[in-house]
């Protein structure tokens, strides 16, 4: 299912719909769920340690990473995002003992239908990030957002248009 | 296939011994050789009692509380319902004691054209996997094939299916007659309903479908048993088992060939976890 | 009764649906899923005006969509401010093929609850603006019991053109309203065989026939006066036993009108929409403060039938059911409202 990413000169064109456009410096707006106990404290870290990020997350904090329920990737796509990136703790490490290894399985199914259906498998993402990883935080977060800048904006079942 | 004086005999012994309190089967519609799901409270309606090879629905949904109230109930269950109803009794919305199961080893319904239904042809449990009374003669467990339109669309471009799921979701009129004739989806308060998602999503746009379904089709993800019924129901004829089986066979390649419904107090694949779980697709 | 009448046959009848959709924007039953629904099309051969009589969905959403904007608002710290919707412009003639003599009635019985009380000025242009071409069936559907009502199927006036295929082999195109005959003066360009009392007899032993084909017939003034009675009939009960309170048949129904204002906002601009909703629904009478008068589903049913074959009939003097059956094709377990009313009637 894998789609290739199209670029044109100067222009970024949309993976799901190759009529829309934008130009080249345009930037993503992407959604960070991330759980309280270690992502948001890693996330915490990385700005304490002064390590710079793209400024295109916008974060929000959940308790767990299994408290994400596949409806706010949805709410998240379907209203202004371009992609979502969902982050928690390591696997084994959870707060809550085992809440991440449930999160796991909904995510592998979440990630493949929306796939299915019509977004780039790229435009939703994962990852593990501990309270002490400050650095892979950003290197995450750069990952991402060069990841969805290629893809291009988002326009499929958006809100406003569909 | 037709076990509809088997059926009849059950019922009337279990109204006489005073087992039950209602009892749910089909009954032959007037106007052609289609069935409809049939609640009898009265031992006089059992002759009109049938099972054939069109008694389609998934009767667990009568466990329901607004259609049983909770009281004793004879059901009659094909292989995909009782798998349903597995579910519905390991996530206690029915007690064990409450419920007479007749299971039927089901050698498949027809569709609306008079063929084999597709679920049947691809169904994995055919022989009930709970009852009290069995009719029929077991087969056994089949091998798990990912589903035909599964397989073709996944050969599509991305692009194309993305058209094709947006005619879908635009053809809904958000009738939620799939989630109400889905017996897994019991939540007396429901995310989805339109009463209680007002400030994000209650109006019937295509894109309220579109998150609804998407949502519906991930709560069930695990559970759902292919019997089909929401697709039935469906006055648009949307073709609902695409989410459903998408979901299926990406939970039964990674996680342990899970099925739902196939053991006693086998929970949903999201209500357990596994340590090697797939991971390569995190960061 | 307007006897305008154009005799013609299926290529003339092609030639003249072909006319429309050039000249005019064109709704006409569309298949999709293997159902068909009223949709905007460009070529005939996207459409099928002779479309079977089990469709999707009435012509009701064309005049009362499933969902509308109401109005725009955005909210700042001046205040909240509100602004008209860009939806719809709503000029223009439409036309619409094949609407079914239940459907094209259905909106008569819309238009006395929109010109009640509060008048829709959209769903009143909308009406204004649409000529409507309907098709009369060749058979009753197996769950049609349109001629069984309080209204003239024949004679019926709430389509302008009505097509009928006679049984001598030709194609009679009856203009029904001035609107229609203007219209049909003006847009069929071959108008040599104009008809006379003979083809007058056609279309009436067409109807003959076709009134002959209905399985479903019932004495509707016994069942409307039997049933003012029985509001607290237990009988309710019974005959919805098995419903599953989706809320398809009111949704799909060409009369029910109830729909449910919601907010949807996104940052600090929202849209206020009206959208379908449904008596047989479980939250429909929920109120604030939690009370319920109808949290069984026989209570809701019960609504249902004394609304559609009792109340809007003493109210406006129309029966709010027009025999269509879409509800018992769509209903999950052809719960069919003539099945309903004749069984709590007990006639
Ligand atoms: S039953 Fe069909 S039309 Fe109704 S809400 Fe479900 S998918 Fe949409
Ligand atoms: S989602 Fe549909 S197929 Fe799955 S269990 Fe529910 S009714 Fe059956
Ligand atoms: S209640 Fe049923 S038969 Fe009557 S008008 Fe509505 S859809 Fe048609
Ligand atoms: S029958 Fe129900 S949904 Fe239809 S108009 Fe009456 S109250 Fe509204
Ligand atoms: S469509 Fe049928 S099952 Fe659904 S609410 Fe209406 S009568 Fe009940």
């Amino acid at each position: 299912m894998e789609t290739e990413v199209k670029e044109a000169q100067g222009k970024i064109i949309s993976a799901e719909n190759p009529d829309i456009t934008a130009p080249a410096d345009w930037q993503p707006v992407i959604m960070g769920i991330l759980c309280n106990w270690c992502s948001y404290a890693g996330s915490d870290l990385t700005g304490t340690s002064r390590i710079q990020y793209p400024p295109n997350i916008r974060i929000i904090r959940v308790p767990c990473s299994s408290r994400v329920d596949p409806w706010f990737i949805i709410k998240s796509l379907q209203t202004t995002a371009d992609g979502v990136l969902i982050s928690g703790c390591h696997p084994g490490d959870c707060h809550y003992i085992s809440g991440n290894y449930y999160a796991r399985r909904r995510f592998l199914v979440t990630k493949k239908l929306l796939n299915f259906v019509g977004y780039h498998e790229n435009r939703i993402q994962f990852s593990w990030v501990s309270a002490a990883e400050g650095p892979k935080f950003a290197k995450v977060v750069a990952k991402v957002t060069e990841d969805i800048k290629k893809l291009g904006p988002l326009h499929r079942y958006k809100k406003e248009n569909f | 296939m037709d076990y509809s004086k088997q059926i009849q005999e059950i019922a009337s012994k279990l109204f006489a011994e005073n087992k039950i309190d209602y009892f749910v089967g089909y009954k032959q519609n007037s106007f052609d050789d289609s069935q409809v799901p049939f609640l009898i409270t009265d031992p006089a309606e059992i002759p009109k009692l049938v099972f054939t090879d069109r008694s389609v629905f998934n009767l667990a949904n009568y466990l329901k509380p607004d259609h049983t109230k909770r009281k004793r109930v004879g059901l009659v269950v094909k292989g995909c319902d009782s798998r349903a109803l597995n579910l519905m009794l390991t996530e206690s919305q029915v007690k064990r004691e409450n419920v007479y199961i007749i299971g039927i080893c089901c050698e498949g319904v027809l569709n609306e054209k008079g063929e084999k239904a597709q679920n049947c042809v691809e169904c994995v449990m055919p022989d009930p996997v709970v009852y009290d009374e069995m009719i029929g003669t077991p087969t056994g467990k089949r091998e798990y094939k990912v589903n035909v339109d599964i397989r073709e669309l996944a050969t599509k471009a991305l692009e194309e299916r993305a058209d094709y799921f947006e005619s879908i979701f635009e053809n809904c009129i958000r009738c939620n007659a799939c989630r109400h004739s889905c017996p897994l989806c019991y939540c007396a308060k429901c995310c989805l309903d339109q009463e209680t998602s007002t400030l994000y999503h209650g109006a019937n746009t295509s894109s309220g479908a579109m998150h609804a379904l998407m949502t519906w089709s991930l709560h069930l993800a695990g559970r759902c048993v292919d019997c089909r019924n929401c697709e039935k129901a469906c006055p648009s004829h949307l073709p609902l088992h695409l989410l459903h089986k998408q979901n299926e066979s990406v939970i039964y390649e990674n996680f342990q060939q899970h099925l739902a419904g196939m053991e006693k107090d086998d929970r949903g694949a999201f209500y357990k976890y596994s340590l090697s779980d797939p991971d390569d697709f995190i960061l | 009764m307007n006897v305008f009448i154009v005799e013609t046959d299926k290529t003339g009848l092609q030639k003249f649906y072909k006319e429309i959709i050039g000249k005019f924007e064109t709704y006409a039953p569309v298949e999709k899923f293997g159902k068909y629904d009223y949709k905007k099309v460009s070529k005939l051969d996207e459409c099928d005006p002779d479309s079977p009589i089990e469709m999707t969905m009435s012509v009701k959403p064309l005049f009362f969509p499933k969902t509308a904007k109401v109005m725009k608002f955005r909210e700042d710290n001046t205040g909240t401010t509100v602004s008209e919707t860009d939806e719809d412009p709503l000029t223009g003639q439409r036309v619409i093929l094949g609407v079914k003599h239940c459907d094209a009635r259905g909106l008569q019985v819309l238009d006395q609850v929109y010109k009640w009380d509060y008048i829709d000025t959209d769903y009143q242009k909308r009406r204004e603006n649409t000529l409507i071409i309907s098709t009369r069936c060749d058979k009753a559907g197996t769950q049609c019991f349109c001629t069984s009502l309080d209204y003239d199927v024949e004679n019926s006036d709430a389509h302008d053109i009505r097509i009928v295929n006679g049984l001598d082999g030709k194609i009679y195109i009856q203009a029904v309203t001035q609107k229609g005959e203007g219209f049909v003066k003006e847009n069929l360009s071959q108008q040599s065989a104009v008809g006379s009392q003979q083809s007058l007899e056609e279309i009436k032993k067409h109807y003959q026939l076709f009134e002959a084909s209905f399985r479903l017939k019932m004495n509707y003034s016994e069942v409307n006066a039997k049933l003012q009675k029985l509001f607290d009939s237990l009988e309710f009960e019974t005959v919805s036993s098995n419903c599953i309170s989706c809320n398809t048949c009111a949704f799909i129904c060409p009369t029910c009108h109830c729909f449910k204002i919601t907010d949807e906002k996104i940052k600090d601009t929202g849209v206020r929409y009206k959208s379908y909703d449904s008596c047989n629904n479980g939250y429909f009478t929920l109120m604030a403060g939690g009370h319920n008068p109808r949290p069984v589903k026989y209570r809701r049913w019960r609504q249902r039938a004394l609304h559609k074959f009792v109340y809007y009939k003493e109210r406006f003097g129309m029966n709010l059911c027009v025999g269509c059956g879409h509800c018992a094709i769509s209903c999950p377990v052809n719960i069919s409202i003539f099945d309903v009313v004749n069984q709590v009637a007990k006639i």
